[in-house]
């Protein structure tokens, strides 16, 4: 038979060839998932990142902050519903990622966290259908949110506010901030933003404290039985440090003032003098009692310090002790951590630790699972100490420097400060307020560039009465 | 008289019993029942549920019963797995473009049923394989003719500038003749190749091996040279290729005569050096060949999603409908197998390469089956190799095992003048099978 061993040998190497071609097509449906499909050039991530309906964030009074809509295509975009409110939640970007609140609890915004049952699962990839997410619900309350933004329009800084004694998020203002919506088109420039709209100054931050030191400080004298009516001769005279001077809070005349008013006006001559009494020790265990050296945490969010974000003090000190009583020295202190002292303060020395989520409500469910957390308070100070510091503080806003915090028939206690930071100076508000039953709630307020304390003190003012409106039923 | 006995005597080594019938029938349900499921899921898909949709079916139910009947009347003793096969793969390739490029699925419908008539004529017309080999000459200068007048005269379907003009267009009708050159082709170098034979294995086998004869030298210089001028005139990689290796596929299974295939390959890569140098399209095919990942956004795109394709298809694949091969550009023609891949996964992979292989298959035993007629021998050769030679290139070629050549999967991908040309294969192969002189 003719040309019957060339076909055959023809056919052994056609069906060789053959089966090359089906095992290269076995290798890339094998390995492409764990290699090639991870690639970020594949557009089926993107398609798939674009699809996922992201659950929404509510507020705690169930106010809807950001939802998702999708269009007939499947794709999803994110709708931030409150300008004030994007540096308490974040963004959500299919280019440049998440951030904030959207970054903290990501996984359950996008679903990854409730994908546990596995028929479910399997069923959902069989029919492909898109991912959803579970619906989130914040401790964040929109008018307080709002009415600070409104009092804090055209100043850089931040304020925070926590409800006592659960610890409870109110508002989170970080100024300047950014529109979420339109992020992607605008992002090269908030990047190159010197204001840097994408720092957290309430999670982030860290600033020189200046008076708002003298706080801790009033604490500490406390523990070794200072009487607040000791009288300091020259108190109201200005300190001479380094080529800067530091005065109080408010323009007096030179005068002696007892410690309860030097305080009042946060007057730095007569703390120079108590921290000298109570000798370098003393005043470092009291910066460590109150935690004020560490960065405090909010459940998962990024709190990373960036040293060169903040404002820092460059100056060289011999007098370390000087420095750091009023506030001047190495040490920065973070407003979120201030706001915690303040709730300290009047919640019997104990601070809650602060949080953010209340609950969550998976796709498709009517019931909302609340958040299950242990959160222990943190004793920074005794009951005794808190008592009189809450005095201290209410005489302040009666008739110190935190004058403006003042709301009528609220009680409210605060304190008033400047700090020196650069080439500029930082005014600062910590305050609390006391409602009906032993709720509460505690701010701190730093502005930034600012040389005014009752600007602080009015904003720390607005934000106590919202969270009073907001806490209180009616 | 001789001849009708040793006829006789070869008819039952061929697929005519009743086994063979019943695969058949069983192929044509699977092939049926396969659209409808899928044309089902992609309606469900869509979200819409219109009769037109239902077309490819209708027209492809008709083509397997009508063409069927009509096959089996004229060619009893013919091999039975040969339509049904060639069916189950364009319609498969019915439901493809329908999934990837909607408006072009009536098109290729029509072609479809187009490609069925051209078959049963081609198994219709007295004497057709001794008309065939008796005015091979002539059908040469006029599929040479063609391909002048496509250089001189092709145009582009799609109308961009730049694009290869590989066709010629009739008041919105476009043929591409370098698909009848494939089959021009094998029936010329069969024809011819059936007078040399003896003589050329007398050359290769019995006398010096070193020397190499005009006989043998000549056919492959010019033989290369025409793929050449494909080549450069019509920037055609992929056809020039595949006539080269079927002409040297062809030479060896007549001469016997095994350093053929080797000095061969080697003009092959000399070509393609040649051509790497020259030619912008070589070079870059080419270039992402050897790596494509540094430029998968630019020009290897196409080939990165098509690995991509592959991958996303995983073992069982996406479903029809709900995978993304659109992401890889032009997919419903060299691409289909991507796309393929991707929706049908590796079981719908190996499916597809065991039609192919076992279509080539049936049509390399029915070359055997032709004992002393070495024209039905190596025509039957040739267009089983032309089929194997096309399906190896594309989809080794989206695979990324050799370079792109721009040529269809035979019967799955979007085109009428390929779908036509392969029909017309089944139907002389059907011929072949049958028997006849």
């Amino acid at each position: 038979m003719q040309f019957m061993r060339e076909i055959n040998r023809l056919l052994t190497g056609i069906l060789v060839l053959f089966g090359i071609v089906a095992l290269a097509a076995a290798y890339w449906a094998v390995i492409g998932p764990d290699t090639i499909l991870q690639r970020e050039d594949n557009p089926r991530l993107v398609e798939a990142e674009a699809s996922i309906l992201r659950g929404a964030i509510i507020d705690r009074d169930g106010t809807m902050l950001v939802d998702s809509q999708q269009d007939e295509s499947g794709r999803v975009t994110r709708e931030y519903l409150y300008p004030s409110m994007a540096s308490a939640l974040g963004y959500y970007s299919l280019r440049y990622g998440v951030g904030g609140a959207e970054a903290a609890f990501d996984s359950t915004l996008r679903g990854d966290a409730i994908q546990n049952d596995t028929t479910r699962a399997l069923l959902q990839s069989l029919l492909h259908e898109p991912q959803q997410g579970a619906d989130v619900q914040l401790t964040l309350d929109l008018d307080v949110q709002q009415q600070i933004a409104a009092a804090m329009v055209g100043q850089r800084g931040a304020v925070v506010v926590l409800s006592v004694p659960d610890g409870a998020v109110l508002a989170l203002v970080s100024l300047p901030t950014y529109d979420a919506n339109t992020l992607d088109a605008n992002w090269d420039q908030l990047v190159a933003d010197s204001g840097k709209p994408f720092f957290n100054r309430v999670l982030q931050g860290r600033y020189q404290p200046g008076g708002a030191l003298e706080t801790p400080l009033m604490a500490a004298a406390f523990l070794v039985n200072h009487s607040v009516d000791e009288n300091f001769a020259q108190a109201t005279s200005p300190v001479l440090l380094d080529n800067d001077q530091f005065t109080c809070a408010v323009r007096l005349p030179t005068m002696s003032l007892s410690l309860r008013e030097s305080y009042g006006f946060a007057c730095p001559h007569p703390f120079a003098l108590l921290a000298s009494e109570l000798g370098a020790e003393t005043v470092q265990a009291t910066i460590d009692t109150f935690r004020l050296d560490q960065q405090p945490t909010l459940m998962d969010f990024e709190t990373l310090p960036d040293a060169a974000e903040t404002p820092q003090s460059t100056a060289e000190n011999p007098d370390a002790l000087l420095k750091i009583a009023l506030g001047q020295g190495d040490l920065t202190v973070n407003p979120l951590n201030m706001a915690m002292i303040a709730a300290a303060i009047v919640n019997d020395g104990n601070t809650p630790q602060p949080y953010l989520l209340v609950g969550t409500r998976s796709p498709g469910a009517e019931a909302w699972t609340p958040a299950q957390a242990i959160r222990p308070t943190i004793p920074l100070a005794t009951a005794n100490t808190a008592r009189h510091l809450q005095d201290l503080m209410r005489y302040t806003v009666a008739n110190g420097a935190a004058q403006n915090a003042g709301r009528p028939n609220i009680d409210i206690g605060g304190h008033a400060a400047l700090a020196v930071s650069g080439d500029g100076s930082l005014a600062w508000f910590v305050g609390f307020a006391t409602f009906a039953g032993n709720e509460g709630a505690a701010v701190a307020v730093v502005l930034e560039n600012s040389d005014d304390p009752g600007l602080a003190a009015d904003i720390g003012g607005t934000a106590l009465a919202a969270a009073q409106t907001a806490l209180t039923p009616p | 008289m001789t001849d009708l006995t040793t006829l006789k005597m070869r008819m039952p080594r061929q697929v005519g019993s009743t086994a063979g019938r019943w695969v058949a029938f069983l192929l044509g349900l699977i092939g049926g029942g396969f659209i409808f499921v899928n044309i089902m899921a992609l309606m469900l898909e869509r979200g819409a549920f219109t009769l037109h949709d239902w077309l490819p079916l209708i027209i492809w139910i008709a083509c397997a019963v009508i063409g069927g009947r009509l096959i089996a009347q004229r060619l009893p003793q013919r091999d039975r797995l040969l339509f049904p096969l060639a069916l189950l793969m364009s319609g498969w390739g019915l439901v493809l473009i329908d999934r990837l490029a909607p408006n072009f699925s009536d098109r290729q419908t029509l072609w479809l049923a187009v490609s069925v008539a051209a078959l049963l004529a081609v198994v219709y017309l007295p004497r057709a394989l001794r008309l065939l080999r008796g005015y091979r000459y002539t059908l040469l200068v006029v599929g040479l003719g063609l391909l002048v007048a496509t250089i001189v005269l092709g145009t582009n379907p799609s109308g961009q500038i730049g694009a290869p003009e590989l066709w010629l267009g009739f008041g919105g009708f476009f043929f591409q003749p370098s698909e009848a050159l494939k089959v021009i082709l094998v029936i010329f170098l069969a024809s011819y190749l059936a007078e040399q034979y003896p003589a050329l294995r007398a050359e290769g086998l019995n006398i010096d091996h070193r020397r190499f004869s005009p006989r043998i030298v000549g056919p492959v210089v010019l033989m290369w040279g025409l793929s050449v001028v494909i080549l450069i005139w019509q920037r055609d990689l992929g056809t020039a290729i595949l006539f080269f290796m079927v002409f040297l596929v062809l030479l060896y299974v007549a001469s016997s005569y095994t350093p053929l295939l080797i000095v061969g390959l080697l003009l092959i890569a000399a070509a393609g050096l040649v051509a790497y140098n020259l030619f912008d399209v070589v070079r870059l095919r080419i270039d992402i060949w050897l790596n494509p990942w540094v430029e998968s956004q630019g020009r290897a795109f196409q080939i990165v999603q098509s690995l991509m394709a592959f991958s996303a298809g995983g073992i069982f694949g996406q479903g029809v409908g709900q995978g993304s091969p659109n992401y890889i550009p032009v997919v419903h023609s060299d691409f289909v197998f991507a796309a393929l891949a991707e929706e049908w996964g590796l079981l719908g992979v190996i499916a597809a390469i065991a039609c192919i292989a076992v279509l080539v298959v049936r049509g390399l035993r029915i070359g055997i089956m032709q004992r002393t007629r070495p024209f039905q021998g190596l025509l039957a050769v040739g267009l089983s190799v032309m089929l194997a030679t096309q399906s190896l290139l594309i989809m080794g070629g989206v695979l990324k095992l050799i370079p792109l050549t721009g040529v269809t999967l035979p019967y799955f991908s979007y085109g009428g003048s390929s779908l036509l040309v392969n029909f017309v294969m089944i139907g002389l192969l059907l011929r072949l099978s049958a028997g006849e002189n």
